[in-house]
């Protein structure tokens, strides 16, 4: 590498400031409204009798918030900022750039209008109605080509890992998006989707786990690839895993989405098919973590005084044990338990929260001073943060393993004569303390996300005058 | 592999390398353990392919040498249930309602099972444990007050065929024949059985003569108001199947408030109980026979059975 | 081939993941289409009646299927709760799907006929009062929104055009099926003569003479996994 190129090259860090602020903003407006479906869930009473807050209509804007516009957020954000850092090149195209930005935070904004309205195709996840599709589908399109074209400019011939994670991610995203959004439209706002039944089930969950696997999974290894060997100052553990993993991740994820349909109407092949490919999941996912945490070893005395460092190791445990949990969950006895409980929604929560909002959050409290030339406000408060968020997710996820366990288990308890010893309202009393619980735990998780806001905020007002665009020489030499 | 990197171990490759630490990569082997366990699930999958039905053909899937479906798994879970609890279940067919009250084993049986299809099923509308809704038209089972009659026959066969109950609209403008003054008077009269304080001594005077005369309401809640079951008219005792409330018990089923039973005279009401029994065969989803006779001995048992 | 060559190419690198990322969703997704067991042959399934399927609009509007599913799965204990398991056969005409995901309330797949009418205008109004132990949101606004139902012929179009079996002579007289079937003094010939005998009708909202999202959906509820016969019907391996 010749010394000094980058003093001719110039990054974009605009539009990743811009997406870095977003994140952290719906991060807040994802969790909040977490807070408020669970404590419905405790107090049914706060669905007021008003249609554009009740449970059935804020739950998906819950998990929209959280998976599309804070990890989306996260993801555009940090994902422009590797592949610019690892290629050496500004990003493809400011035009570009800009329609991701705009045209993402619109698909956000269209959301949080038309999910309360009750706009809705009712397919989880995936619930925005299909205008609203095509535009995110413009939008992707954009990330694609900026981010290949990106690539294309690179001055380091071999693509960095990172950017095999987000490639893979990108694309596999647009494939399950279309197809599982193909609909036949009646008006405006309304349609219906071209498959029905057990194959419209079928669709959904190869799209719904992939959501899982490559929005939550695949990118988000993506971003641990750059910021975990970043910070902790050490070479990735082993690029020979990162290739094995990386292809079998790719490969096998895909075929898992029937372990959401165990028992179900769908046939019995398709339902093994699920289940072995979870299990054989198991390995190629611990890879990423194997890298990850062996990546930190030999840096183990940094995590007294770095509490980013911290949220690296603590997510790494959660995507380890969660992508452990996975596997199990997906054995169809174990399902048979599991499946419609609490279990499934703690699972989630262990990877969302434990996973992949803690790591995002430690790229945010990385990338952040580096983005605006500065230091953060206070260390002390990312570490606050990491204990709030750390303490927040052990109870919740906690209390959703009794709830689901427990009422999987009342669900199908018998009595001495072999009858059924709890009618279903029964169980519904039962997880109240568990549902009072789980809303504690994401109150305190909330209030981590709080202390982050203040610290970023603080950040950015203490950083110095921008001066324009920035190289990465300038802002080294202005901190 | 550029030669310099070599002895750092790593793969000479370098990203990033402008601010802070460089991108590099060890060229560490694949963990052990990490690639075996991963065989092993590999191993294990096939294995369970050639077990369990496993991957599509043309028209079909490779069926497994076990013969697995998860449909016969159920099959032999429901014939594994049934075998165990025949012994008790071949009686209950067997034997009338009031044959099973009197072995006390076997009412057991028959109770703790009721109790079990009544939380699903009939809790919703009549409460946990038959002791009826907050809101009116659905009756609580507990009480000694029934509409349809609270034997074991008549218990079985409300469960079984449901019941339809109909009161008609008695205010002009809902289609009656009364006007608004006559339905008041007749609320008067309702309250006075009822065993309260009238308002107004004349209005129930008024409402009994209407009550016996020209709305004919005893045609149906019999003289005096005393319900179906207990009522007569002219002597004649009233058909029970027409479910036709007691009003002089002060047990409401839509509420005994004048506002109340204003709305009920005037507008009519309906009660509809559905049929458990018929129909079974062709959903799959109401009660079999014997099922019924077991509910119906846990509502008899609840506290207001005769 | 080394890796070195694939992670130096971005084409090679957008191919080969492209290609490894479609192999799973092919294999299991296309065979649904072509094994013929995967939907059953039954007795008794037919679309939605019009006021069915603005009900199903009103359901997943509401999102109820965040809390509850519709299917049933073959255990004992489910088949004692909620009775025959769910067939592939019943969700055929459910453009999307509504098996589910959650069970924070009961499985739906067989609720039609189980509750009266009283009851569930009772139950969406305030849940509370009929079952103390719900966490189900009260649904008020149902019955005081008129059913907007213009264009239910347009809805019926556009599923007949994915599959479902709507005749032209079902789409052309939608509206008057729909008032008919809501409408206890309404014509039913033409109605039943469509859908069959076992349609459900009434006043299902309590109301008469308007028609309400709630007559929508409680209609729907009523018939929710009572269309088919399972007296004919054999368990078949798939």
């Amino acid at each position: 590498m010749s010394p000094g190129h980058g003093l001719t090259e110039q990054y974009d860090y605009e539009v990743i400031k811009k997406f870095a602020v977003m994140g952290v903003v719906y991060a807040v407006v994802g969790f909040l409204v977490g807070v408020l479906i669970a404590s419905q869930l405790t107090w049914p009473d706060l669905n007021f009798g008003i249609a554009q807050l009740s449970f059935g209509r804020l739950r998906p804007l819950h998990t929209s918030a959280v998976i599309f516009a804070f990890g989306g957020s996260v993801l555009f954000a940090t994902s422009y900022y590797v592949v610019q850092r690892t290629c050496k090149a500004r990003l493809f195209s400011d035009f570009l750039s800009a329609v991701t930005f705009w045209g993402w935070n619109l698909v956000v904004v269209l959301v949080v209008i038309t999910y309360p309205l009750g706009l809705t195709q009712g397919k989880e996840y995936a619930e925005t109605i299909w205008p609203i599709d095509l535009l995110i589908t413009v939008v992707w399109v954009a990330y694609l080509i900026n981010f290949v074209g990106t690539l294309a400019k690179r001055k380091e011939p071999h693509i960095y890992v990172a950017n095999w994670f987000y490639l893979a991610f990108i694309i596999t995203v647009a494939m399950l998006h279309v197809v599982n959004n193909l609909a036949i439209p009646v008006n405006l706002t309304d349609s219906y989707p071209v498959f029905a039944g057990v194959r419209d089930a079928m669709v959904q969950w190869w799209y719904g786990h992939n959501a899982v696997g490559f929005f939550l999974t695949a990118a988000f290894l993506g971003l641990m690839y750059y910021f975990v060997p970043k910070q902790a100052e050490r070479p990735v553990y082993s690029y020979r895993l990162s290739i094995v993993h990386f292809w079998a991740l790719a490969f096998l994820y895909i075929w898992a989405g029937p372990h959401h349909l165990h028992y179900t109407a769908l046939p019995d092949w398709a339902s093994t098919l699920g289940m072995t490919f979870s299990l054989m999941l198991l390995l190629p996912s611990w890879g990423g973590m194997i890298n990850g945490i062996m990546t930190l070893s030999g840096a183990w005395h940094k995590l007294r005084t770095d509490p980013i460092l911290r949220f690296f190791v603590v997510s790494l445990s959660f995507y380890g044990m969660s992508t452990f949990e996975g596997p199990m969950m997906s054995i169809k006895s174990v399902n048979a338990l599991s499946h419609y409980t609490d279990w499934t929604i703690g699972h989630v929560h262990s990877g969302a929260l434990g996973w992949v909002a803690m790591v995002s959050f430690g790229a945010l409290y990385h990338m952040i001073p580096r983005l605006w030339g500065t230091t953060i406000h206070s260390v002390g408060l990312i570490n606050l943060h990491f204990w709030l968020s750390t303490i927040g997710v052990v109870i919740y996820i906690t209390a959703m393993w009794i709830s689901g366990i427990m009422q999987g288990l009342m669900w199908r308890a018998y009595d001495q004569f072999g009858n059924l010893t709890y009618s279903f309202a029964e169980t519904v009393e039962a997880m109240h303390p568990y549902y009072l619980i789980r809303t504690l735990g994401g109150v305190v998780f909330l209030l981590g996300a709080l202390v982050m806001v203040y610290n970023v905020v603080m950040t950015i007002r203490n950083a110095p005058a921008p001066t324009g665009l920035r190289t990465p020489q300038a802002a080294r030499a202005a901190a | 592999m550029s030669e310099h990197d070599k002895e750092a171990g790593t793969t000479g490759h370098q990203w990033d390398d402008d601010e802070g630490y460089p991108l590099k990569e060890y060229s560490n082997p694949l963990p052990r353990w990490w690639l075996y366990t991963f065989y092993a699930t590999i191993v294990f999958s096939v294995g369970y392919w050639f077990l369990y039905p496993a991957w599509p053909l043309a028209d079909g899937f490779t069926p497994g040498t076990l013969g697995w479906s998860q449909y016969r798994q159920l099959d032999e879970e429901l014939a594994e249930a049934k075998a165990a609890r025949k012994p008790f279940d071949d009686q209950l067919a067997q034997l009338s309602l009031d044959q099973i009250r009197q072995d006390p084993r076997l009412a057991a049986y028959a109770i703790a099972a009721g109790k079990a299809i009544f939380g699903d099923n009939c809790a919703p509308c009549h409460g946990s444990g038959g002791v009826g809704a907050k809101v009116g038209g659905f009756p609580a089972l507990v009480d000694d007050d029934w509409l349809y009659g609270g034997t074991l026959e008549t218990i079985h066969a409300t469960v079984d065929n449901g019941r339809q109950g109909a009161m008609p609209a008695h205010l002009d403008s809902a289609g009656g024949a009364l006007n608004d003054q006559q339905v008041r008077d007749l609320v008067e009269y309702v309250v006075a059985v009822s065993g309260r304080p009238a308002a107004d001594q004349e209005a129930v005077a008024r409402g009994k003569e209407l009550f016996h005369g020209d709305a004919a309401c005893n045609a149906c809640h019999g003289d005096g108001g005393k319900g179906s079951l207990t009522g007569k008219v002219a002597g004649e005792a009233v058909d029970a199947n027409i479910g036709a409330p007691n009003l002089t018990d002060a047990i409401w089923l839509f509420g005994g408030e004048r506002d109340t039973l204003y709305a009920t005279i005037a507008q009519g009401r309906t009660g509809h109980m559905p049929a458990w029994g018929a129909g079974f065969e062709g959903t799959g989803r109401k009660l079999d026979p014997l099922a019924i006779k077991q509910v119906t001995l846990y509502v008899h048992n609840l506290g207001g059975g005769q | 081939m080394k890796h070195a060559t694939i992670e130096k190419s971005i084409p090679l690198m957008g191919i080969l993941t492209l290609l490894v990322v479609a192999i799973g969703g092919l294999v299991e997704i296309v065979p649904l289409f072509f094994i013929e067991s995967t939907i059953e042959t039954v007795e008794g399934m037919r679309p939605y009646t019009p006021l069915e399927l603005r009900g199903r609009d009103i359901y997943i509007r509401e999102g109820c299927y965040n809390c509850h599913s519709q299917m049933i799965r073959p255990f004992r204990d489910e088949a004692e709760r909620y009775g025959h398991y769910s067939l592939a056969a019943e969700s055929k005409y459910d453009h999307p799907f509504q098996w589910g995901s959650k069970r924070t309330g009961p499985d739906l797949a067989r609720v039609g006929g189980k509750y009266s009418n009283l009851w569930h205008i009772e139950h969406m109004r305030a849940p509370r009062q009929m079952v103390p132990e719900s966490v189900m949101p009260a649904y008020p606004w149902l019955e005081k929104t008129p059913l907007a139902y213009d264009d239910v012929a347009a809805r019926m179009t556009a599923l007949s055009r994915v599959g479902v079996p709507y005749a032209p002579e079902m789409i052309a007289s939608a509206k008057d099926d729909l008032e008919a079937q809501a409408n206890p003094g309404g014509k039913t010939d033409g109605l039943i003569g469509r859908y069959g005998q076992k349609v459900p009708t009434g006043d299902f909202d309590g109301k008469p003479g308007e028609i309400t999202e709630l007559d929508a959906l409680v209609a729907y509820l009523q018939m929710l996994g009572t269309l088919v016969d399972f007296s004919s019907y054999q368990a078949q391996a798939r």
